[in-house]
C-alpha cells in the first residue's frame, strides 16, 4: 500500500495511525504540500485529477478520500475497527467518517489559514469548527451516559480515527479546545491506545512513559 | 465575591489528568496526583513561562511539557532534568491556590477561604459546557436554593454551578437529580445544549 503523504495533514496522519494501529505496512511518498504545491503538479494530477491529498495506491486501485483509506486499511488490516459489532454501531462509524469532512471543512481550513497562509474566511470556519466540537463533546457525553468510552460504541474504531487528530490540532487555527471535558478525556484515551504515533501537534502520553534517567556526560 | 469558584466536575479530573481553568480572570493548571489529590496552581512554569496544563503528571508531581522540570504538591520545583545532579533552589517554586472537591465538584479559591463550598445533596455529576454569552439563570427559569440554580431540563430536575469567565463568557457545571436514569441524563444533556443555544442567541 503506497501513501502519498504530507507530515503536517492531519488526514494523511489518519492513515498513518490507523496502519501503525493495525500493523498495516504502508510506503510512504513524501508530497510538498506546501511550500512546494506539489499537489498540483502535472504528476500528482495524473495520479489525482482531484489535487488533493492522502491518496492511496495498491495494485490497480486508486483511493482519494480519507474515509474510503481508513475503509480499506482496516478491511485489510485490522477489520475490528470497522465496527461491524451492531447495526447501531456500523452506522454510527459510517456517520463520524462524514462528519470528518465538516472538521476537515472548519478546522482544516481554520488551520491551513493560521500556519500555511492559504485563503479562507476565518470567522466562519472558526465558528463551524467550535460547532464541530461541540458535536463531538456532547455525542461523548452520551456514550459516556450509556457506558461506552468511544465515539462509535465500547471500543475504538474507525470512527475515532477519522475525528481524533482535528479534535486535536484545532489551537492551530486558532480554535481553543479548553471547553471540551469529555473530548480532553478521548483524546487521552486514543494516545494511550498500543502502537499510537505521534505527528507535529499530537504528542504521546508522556505520563505513560518512565520517568527519564540522567542524561550521561 | 464568593470564596469558592465551581470549575469543573471530577469525573472529568481523573488521576494522571491536568487541565486549564480559569478563576477572577487568572489563568489556572487544575490537575490530579496519582494518588487522587487535587491542585489548583498558576498555569505558568517558572523556568520558561508555558503553561502547566499543557504538561503531565506522574506520581504525585506536574511536570513541564516543555523541558520537564517537576513540582511537588507544594508548587517547589523537585526535578530539572538537564540537570539531574541540582537541588533545584527554593525560589523556583508555582504559586498554589486553593482547591478541593465537594458533591463531584471541584472548586478553587484564589485567596483565603472563610467557608465550605456549599455541600450540594441529592444530585449526580452531569456535565460542564462553556457558553460564549453571559447567562442570566432567572430568564432560563432557574432559582436559587442552597448554594445552586435549580430548575429542570429535559424533563430532568438539574442544579446549576455558574463559573463567570473572561470576555463574557462563563462555564455551567450541571448536576441532575440522583435517581435519573442514564435514558433521564441523556434528555437533560440535550437541554443544556437547548439553553446554550437561546443564551447564545442562536435560536430563540
Amino acid at each position: 500500500m503506497i501513501l502519498y503523504d504530507y507530515a503536517l495533514s492531519p488526514d494523511c496522519y489518519k492513515i498513518r495511525l490507523l496502519a501503525a494501529l493495525t500493523g498495516a505496512k504502508l510506503t510512504l511518498r513524501a508530497v510538498d504540500f506546501h511550500p512546494g504545491g506539489e499537489h498540483r503538479s502535472p504528476a500528482f494530477l495524473a495520479i489525482n485529477p482531484g489535487g488533493t491529498i492522502p491518496v492511496m495506491q495498491d495494485g490497480t486501485l486508486t483511493l482519494t478520500d480519507s474515509a474510503a483509506i481508513l475503509t480499506f486499511v482496516a478491511a485489510k488490516s485490522g477489520p475490528a475497527w470497522l465496527g461491524d459489532d451492531s447495526p447501531e454501531m456500523r452506522a454510527r462509524v459510517a456517520q463520524w467518517l462524514a462528519f470528518a469532512q465538516r472538521l476537515s471543512a472548519s478546522i482544516g481550513k481554520a488551520r491551513t489559514h493560521d500556519m500555511l497562509q492559504k485563503p479562507a474566511d476565518i470567522v466562519a470556519c472558526r465558528k463551524a469548527g467550535v460547532q464541530c466540537l461541540r458535536e463531538i463533546e456532547a455525542a461523548l457525553v452520551e456514550r459516556h451516559l450509556t457506558g461506552d468510552a468511544f465515539l462509535a460504541g465500547n471500543r475504538p474504531t474507525l470512527a475515532d480515527i477519522a475525528c481524533f487528530p482535528h479534535s486535536m490540532l484545532a489551537p492551530d487555527g486558532g480554535i481553543s479546545v479548553d471547553p471540551y471535558p469529555a473530548i480532553r478525556l478521548w483524546t487521552r484515551s486514543v494516545r494511550a491506545l498500543p502502537g499510537f504515533i505521534e505527528m507535529p501537534g499530537i504528542h504521546r502520553l508522556h505520563d505513560l512513559k518512565p520517568e527519564p534517567v540522567g542524561v550521561p556526560e | 465575591m464568593p470564596d469558592w469558584t465551581p470549575v469543573a466536575l471530577l469525573r472529568d479530573l481523573p488521576p494522571l489528568v491536568v487541565m486549564p481553568v480559569t478563576v477572577d480572570g487568572v489563568d489556572l493548571a487544575l490537575w490530579r496526583s496519582a494518588s487522587g489529590r487535587i491542585a489548583a496552581w498558576a498555569d505558568r512554569c517558572p523556568h520558561r513561562g508555558m503553561r502547566l496544563s499543557h504538561g503531565f503528571v506522574r506520581g504525585e508531581a506536574l511536570s513541564c511539557i516543555y523541558h520537564g522540570w517537576s513540582y511537588a504538591q507544594s508548587g517547589q520545583c523537585q526535578r530539572i532534568p538537564a540537570h539531574p545532579d541540582l537541588e533545584p533552589p527554593e525560589a523556583i517554586r508555582v504559586p498554589v491556590h486553593h482547591a478541593t472537591e465537594a458533591g463531584g465538584v471541584i472548586w478553587v479559591a484564589l485567596d483565603t477561604v472563610t467557608t465550605a463550598p456549599p455541600a450540594l445533596a441529592g444530585v449526580q455529576p452531569l456535565r460542564s459546557v462553556t457558553l460564549d454569552a453571559r447567562f442570566d439563570p432567572a430568564s432560563a427559569g432557574l432559582t436559587e436554593s442552597g448554594g445552586a440554580w435549580r430548575g429542570t431540563l429535559g424533563g430532568v430536575a438539574v442544579a446549576v454551578l455558574v463559573q463567570p469567565l473572561p470576555d463574557n463568557r462563563c462555564a455551567l457545571h450541571v448536576l441532575a437529580e440522583s435517581k435519573a436514569s442514564p435514558t433521564d441524563l441523556v434528555a437533560a444533556s440535550r437541554g443544556i445544549e437547548t439553553l446554550r443555544r437561546q443564551a447564545e442567541g442562536v435560536s430563540a
